[in-house]
């Protein structure tokens, strides 16, 4: 039982650690618990029967590292956009080449009548603003 | 008296002809999206999407663009620039031309269609990137049912619709083409919620999504989506179920309204 609490702890704090230096630091909370929880029941299992507790400590310092990149890196790193400057370009030729698209399409009539009546409308309504001033 | 009249008539017919009374030319919503594991969240990319006026000859169409692009922390692992565009009518959203290049981690792909409503058929072109370099085109004619949309007019199309008038647990379907093949898709109007967002509190339609004969999304009302219960109907939240945990898409900022 006890050994079987070290494997599981050392496993648990080797993989917080790795997911506290990836972009996933967030991550690593899970593992990093119970990294903490397994090497607690191993310290107190070696405490009673007198055994080394050396790799217990290997643990709890790997899950200390762990716990404070991933402390450290909530508090200080803000998220950003990455360089977008390449996608700007791609949008701005992609609108260009767009138009000379839809230059060549047909498009409904129908749709372009709407438009037009709209913009009658907008007009009646100056119309009517006016005649609120008067 | 008459003139009144005139304007009163003019304006109810407008009413019935123009459905899009959500969004205009230069709106701006910006979304991060993240994933959440056990309430734990890791923002992993910023999804931005816009409305711009485009003009040809022949009329005003609506560009609405989006665009996502991961965090930076993520770019040296696995980096997302996709562009995702719709030239539709303005006031029916109406798709005229669709376009997706989009680039994740090393993978490219570049998709166009061409609609032709009066044909009732879509030109598709796909561009792929060629294992020695360089790249191969792939064109094809598909027949399209009326009303069939692009994803991205999909999504603006769902605020036109008018929620106010529905009941819970009201079915829509709309028809998708993604990847060459149409895809149904069936919205469902759960209920009326109040939730809390970078924009404030809002009140929402709340909306479960799902994907007929595809398992992309999982579980039933599971993949749902909030829009706010005013004119513009903004799309302020979205949960989708993944394998592990959910993939989530908030509100950061909203510009240029329509109402």
């Amino acid at each position: 039982m006890r050994k079987l609490c070290i494997v599981l702890g050392i496993i648990s704090s080797v993989l917080a650690l790795v997911l506290s230096v990836l972009p996933l630091s967030n991550l690593a909370y899970f593992p990093a618990i119970a990294a903490l929880v397994f090497g607690f029941i191993a310290f107190y299992m070696s405490n009673k029967n007198n055994q080394s507790k050396k790799t217990i400590q290997l643990v709890f310092l790997l899950t200390t590292i762990a716990f404070s990149i991933s402390i450290y890196k909530s508090i200080f790193n803000t998220v950003e956009v990455g360089n977008t400057e390449e996608l700007e370009q791609r949008e701005i030729k992609s609108e260009e080449k767009a138009i000379e698209e839809l230059e060549e399409l047909d498009l409904d009539i129908d749709d372009l009548d709407i438009d037009e009546k709209e913009l009658d409308i907008d007009t009646e309504d100056l119309n009517l603003d006016d005649l609120e001033i008067e | 008296m008459f003139k009144y009249f005139l304007i009163l008539s003019l304006f109810v017919s407008s009413i019935g002809f123009s459905q899009n009374s959500a969004f205009k030319a230069g709106e701006k919503l910006s979304f991060t999206a993240s994933y959440n594991m056990s309430g734990v969240l890791t923002e992993l990319a910023q999804v931005n999407m816009e409305t711009s006026e485009v003009k040809t000859s022949k009329a005003t169409l609506l560009r609405l663009k989006c665009t996502a692009a991961t965090y930076s922390k993520w770019d040296s692992f696995f980096k997302i620039r996709d562009l995702y565009e719709s030239y539709v009518s303005p006031t029916s959203v109406k798709p005229y031309l669709y376009k997706r290049d989009i680039y994740e981690g090393g993978y490219s792909k570049f998709v166009q269609y061409n609609y032709s409503h009066s044909k009732g058929t879509v030109k598709s072109l796909i561009r792929k990137k060629k294992k020695g370099g360089g790249t191969y085109d792939q064109n094809k004619t598909l027949n399209m049912s009326s009303g069939t949309k692009d994803i991205v007019s999909t999504i603006y199309y769902l605020r036109t619709l008018n929620l106010s008038s529905y009941a819970p647990g009201k079915n829509i379907s709309l028809t998708v083409l993604f990847d060459n093949k149409p895809t149904e898709i069936v919205v469902t109007y759960l209920s009326k919620e109040t939730i809390n967002t970078n924009i404030g509190s809002k009140s929402c339609y709340k909306l479960a999504i799902s994907v007929k004969n595809s398992n992309v999304l999982k579980g039933t009302n599971d993949n749902l989506l909030w829009l706010t219960a005013d004119e513009n109907k903004i799309p302020v939240f979205a949960k989708f179920k993944v394998a592990v945990g959910n993939g989530e898409l908030k509100i950061k900022s909203a510009t240029g309204l329509k109402s």
